[in-house]
């Protein structure tokens, strides 16, 4: 041990003094280093913030640049109408506003707007509920020797090919289902109003609930490991204070853990809904494809994102380049429904996020 | 036990955490007391003994808590007291490997007895905790959250009991201009206060609190003090603290535990003033902690 009073060089532990006297030189080339450093850290940054928003932006002016004539000639009753014909490719070519077009060309894209928005609706119905019990099992419940496994298991179907999923449920699910599960709905469902959509027949298992249900299957995992990861971040003091009080479990969870991460939750129920909106080829092999509203909830229909892929082989043979044009804009239809979809859950988070609970506090 | 302390008895004059004296000694106070007819001792544990799995936290445990009186409990930090509080409304049972032998009574009933009703017990017997941890709505509707549960008030007398509750606590003026906000935005002891308004709100009978005011500021503290002054002798508190001032300031009886043992207990003047056990006259001297 050294006398006290010594430099700072001296005292044990510290740098030795030498270090602390480096030449001039020798510093400002270290200095020159680290804040050449520090610029290139900030451009990457920079670069990285603004690239994603960028190539979103070029992808939908790409697409409004292609859907542009088909803009024009369609309408606005492109969004209502409900007939899908290309016209002849035979025939002679006409134009209006000056666009080109096969002959008796008319397309509406009513029954595929309302079918996107039906089949995202009924797997959000079936998801959300499944999703959040799944969730508070997997935290709250089960030993950590099961949690953890299934756990896993979840987060390996978020990331399931949907092609398989699809499949399956064309071959097996959906014949099951109209088989041993439709049958008992529809025949108990009185001739009221909203009740009667659940009505005969049932069909074959390719249609709308069928599309659904496998939707949800889909989007399950998605939510389940959001919702997970929420409520093991929900701090211990707030739940027992609702046990200490004399709540039940369920009163907690509903109560307490529920609201404290609900903003998370709707967070969450929109990444699934982007899911099944988007779902494509799960979709075309299990709606039946068929261009209409469907007249029950059982019955063969089909979305925007499955027709863009079921019709796009047929519109390239369209020499007037139309048939392309009006599918970039089913495209963009598509895009401004997932647009609206997070406005709307961002309204919904302000509203209600107003007395979730802090993250990060207890 | 001996068999002249049964509880039902009314309690000795020297014994821990007498009652208030002018319910023990004026006739008329005594016959108007509407508990005259219930056990003096609200709880009491019998040769408790705590653990978690093979791990003894604490051992025979012998405690008696007289209606209607502060008990403090001190010690050291992994002392036990803190196992113990959360014991007497079975907080601990939800714990992995936690165990029990002996007994806890409330108004002489086994709080582990198979018709003791969990929820009818915490409905009882209450909590405050070391941190405020208010629910995620509206300050209005933390107050009576429990009120709810337990279905004790519906539609319009929400309002009165909420109103009441606040008031109860101090806290009425400060918030009554914005009950549907969140109660996040209020300060720590803000948020204690508005804590022990939703604890009082379903009427219990023995109020615990654990540590309250470890988080909160010197005026805050103040607060909580008087306040848990003002609750007695209508409810029988027992406190964990750790702050000796605390415990001398606001308990009647006092409870020294050590190691997972129950040292000494006796009035809160007793203890302090003239210890028996040396380890006590350590602690409340500050000359071990």
């Amino acid at each position: 041990m050294k006398a006290i009073g010594g430099t700072a060089g001296d005292l044990p532990g510290a740098p030795p003094a030498k270090a602390m006297r480096r030449a001039p030189a020798a510093r400002r080339i270290v200095d020159a280093l680290r804040s050449s450093e520090e610029q290139l850290w900030r451009w990457t940054a920079r670069v990285a913030v603004v690239l994603p928003l960028a190539a979103l932006v070029f992808a939908i002016t790409v697409l409004a640049i292609k859907a542009y004539p088909a803009i024009i000639v369609n309408g606005w009753s492109f969004l209502t109408g409900s007939s899908w014909t290309y016209g002849s490719s035979y025939g002679a070519t006409v134009h209006t506003h000056g666009v080109a077009h096969p002959m008796g060309s008319s397309f509406g894209a009513w029954p595929l707007i309302l079918g996107t928005i039906q089949t995202s609706a009924v797997a959000v119905v079936i998801a959300l509920p499944i999703s959040i019990g799944a969730a508070f099992a997997l935290t709250e419940r089960l030993p950590r020797w099961v949690s953890q496994p299934l756990g896993f298991a979840v987060e390996l179907l978020a990331g399931f090919p949907s092609v398989i999923i699809g499949l399956w449920g064309i071959l097996t699910f959906g014949p099951f289902l109209a088989r041993h599960v439709y049958p008992h709905i529809a025949d108990h469902m009185p001739d009221v109003p909203v009740l009667r959509y659940f009505r005969n027949p049932v069909g074959h298992g390719e249609g709308l609930l069928t599309a659904g249900i496998v939707l949800a299957l889909m989007i399950v995992p998605i939510i389940t490991a959001t919702t997970r990861d929420l409520f093991g971040q929900i701090p211990p003091l707030p739940k027992e204070g609702g046990e200490a009080l004399g709540m039940t479990d369920w009163e907690v969870a509903r109560r307490i853990s529920l609201r404290w991460v609900r903003s998370g939750i709707i967070g969450a129920t929109v990444l699934g809904l982007g899911r099944a909106l988007g779902e494509t080829i799960a979709v075309v092999m299990i709606t039946g494809s068929i261009l209409h509203v469907a007249p029950n909830i059982y019955s063969p229909m089909t979305t925007i994102a499955a027709t863009i892929l079921t019709q796009l082989d047929g519109a390239l043979t369209d020499g007037t380049g139309f048939a392309v044009a009006t599918l970039a804009e089913l495209a963009l239809v598509l895009a401004v429904i997932s647009v609206a979809v997070n406005l709307v859950a961002r309204f919904i988070v302000k509203r209600s996020g107003r007395l979730g609970g802090p993250v990060g506090r207890a | 036990m001996t068999p002249e302390e049964q509880p039902i008895k009314p309690s000795p004059p020297v014994e821990i955490a007498s009652g208030p004296p002018s319910r023990a000694l004026d006739p008329v106070l005594a016959a108007l007391d509407p508990d005259r007819a219930r056990p003096a001792h609200v709880m009491e544990s019998k040769a408790l003994k705590l653990s978690f799995g093979a791990k003894t936290i604490l051992d025979d445990i012998e405690m008696r808590f007289t209606r209607g009186t502060i008990t403090a409990l001190i010690g050291p930090t992994g002392s036990g007291k803190s196992t113990f509080l959360r014991t007497l409304n079975r907080m601990n049972d939800k714990v992995v490997g936690f165990s029990h032998q002996g007994d806890v009574t409330l108004d002489n009933q086994s709080i582990w007895e198979p018709n003791q009703d969990l929820l009818t017990l915490r409905r009882r017997v209450g909590m405050l905790f070391q941190r405020p941890n208010p629910f995620p709505m509206s300050i209005g509707d933390n107050v009576v959250a429990g009120v709810k549960a337990h279905r004790i008030a519906k539609g319009k007398q929400l309002d009165v009991v909420a109103e009441r509750r606040l008031r109860e606590v101090g806290l009425w003026d400060a918030v009554k201009d914005r009950l549907g906000d969140s109660p996040f935005r209020l300060s720590g002891g803000q948020q204690q206060l508005l804590c022990l308004a939703r604890a009082l709100a379903v009427g219990p009978e023995v109020l615990l609190l654990d540590e309250p005011t470890s988080a909160l500021d010197p005026i805050s503290t103040e607060m909580v003090e008087g306040l848990v002054r003002e609750l007695t002798p209508a409810l029988t508190i027992i406190i964990v603290t750790h702050n000796l001032g605390q415990a001398r300031r606001v308990s009647d009886g006092t409870m020294f535990f050590y190691d997972g043992k129950l040292i000494e207990h006796g009035t809160t003047s007793q203890m302090f003033d003239d210890p028996r056990c040396e380890q006590t006259q350590n602690y409340v001297t500050g000359r071990m902690g």
